[in-house]
């Protein structure tokens, strides 16, 4: 495994009008992992406020809601333009074991890192197996 | 890796030189009267996993983006869109940097590399005197 993939930007994905909020909003990348207690989602949200993320859990949906930390100041004249800057938005299904009190989330370097417990039926169990 | 070097100003209008989609990291390039600032999102590629390197006008940013999944035993991904890989960007800047005060900060997953125009670069106000 020595060669290394280069890696290819994805433009973001702009929502649908349907938000009453100032500027566009995109879709933000995720990974979606299943482990035997949890699931883990993360999610790439560059430029966001960690303290504006907003993560509810509703009915099986779970809603993720951050908006961008900062602006460049207005003696900042953009020359040049590859990505915008806005906030971000996304639903996720989940199943309805989750143990929804016990649902964490961390940032790093604009990543968010949700983990979702499942709920103690749902998790694997072993049984042990006694001798006769 | 194909190295890219991505010209800024030069002659027609605020696009860039080449086509730029697809390329990562995506970089905006602003201006001031005694500085350009370049920021790039770089979510979840580590502080230390990024180089910065000037040399005359051009601004190199290289580094990787790692992710890690396949080390979690028994972890089955449901979803991936978020890719990792090696990248390596150039670009020109219109004008001279002085290169001593060039300052790099990451926040928040977006490196934001303020490099100052060398003294020569800067507008100067000439003083019109009534003869």
């Amino acid at each position: 495994m020595s060669d290394r993939q280069a890696l290819e930007a994805r433009e973001k994905q702009e929502l649908g009008g349907e938000t009453t909020r100032p500027g566009p909003v995109f879709r933000p990348d995720v990974d979606i992992l299943e482990e035997a207690e949890h699931f883990a989602i993360y999610a790439d949200l560059p430029g966001a406020d960690d303290k504006s993320i907003d993560v509810r859990l509703d009915r099986g949906t779970l809603t993720l809601d951050a908006r961008l930390a900062s602006a460049p100041e207005e003696r900042w004249t953009p020359l040049h333009a590859e990505y915008r800057l806005g906030s971000y938005h996304r639903e996720f299904r989940i199943p309805e074991d989750i143990d929804a009190a016990g649902v964490s989330a961390r940032m790093r370097n604009g990543v968010l890192e949700l983990v979702l417990p499942k709920s103690a039926e749902r998790r694997p169990r072993s049984v042990p197996v006694q001798a006769a | 890796m194909d190295a890219l070097l991505s010209r800024f100003g030069g002659t027609a209008g605020a696009g860039p030189a080449r086509d730029w989609r697809g390329v990562f990291p995506p970089v905006n390039l602003y201006e001031s009267a005694d500085a350009y600032m370049l920021t790039a999102e770089l979510p979840g590629v580590e502080p230390d996993a990024i180089h910065v390197s000037l040399e005359g006008s051009t601004v190199t940013l290289h580094g990787e983006r790692k992710i890690d999944y396949a080390s979690r035993e028994g972890a089955s991904v449901h979803r991936r869109e978020r890719q990792e890989g090696g990248f390596r960007r150039s670009f020109e800047l219109p004008a001279a940097i002085d290169g001593d005060k060039v300052e790099a900060a990451h926040r928040n997953g977006v490196l934001m590399l303020r490099l100052p125009k060398s003294p020569e670069a800067q507008p100067r106000q000439i003083e019109v005197r009534a003869s």
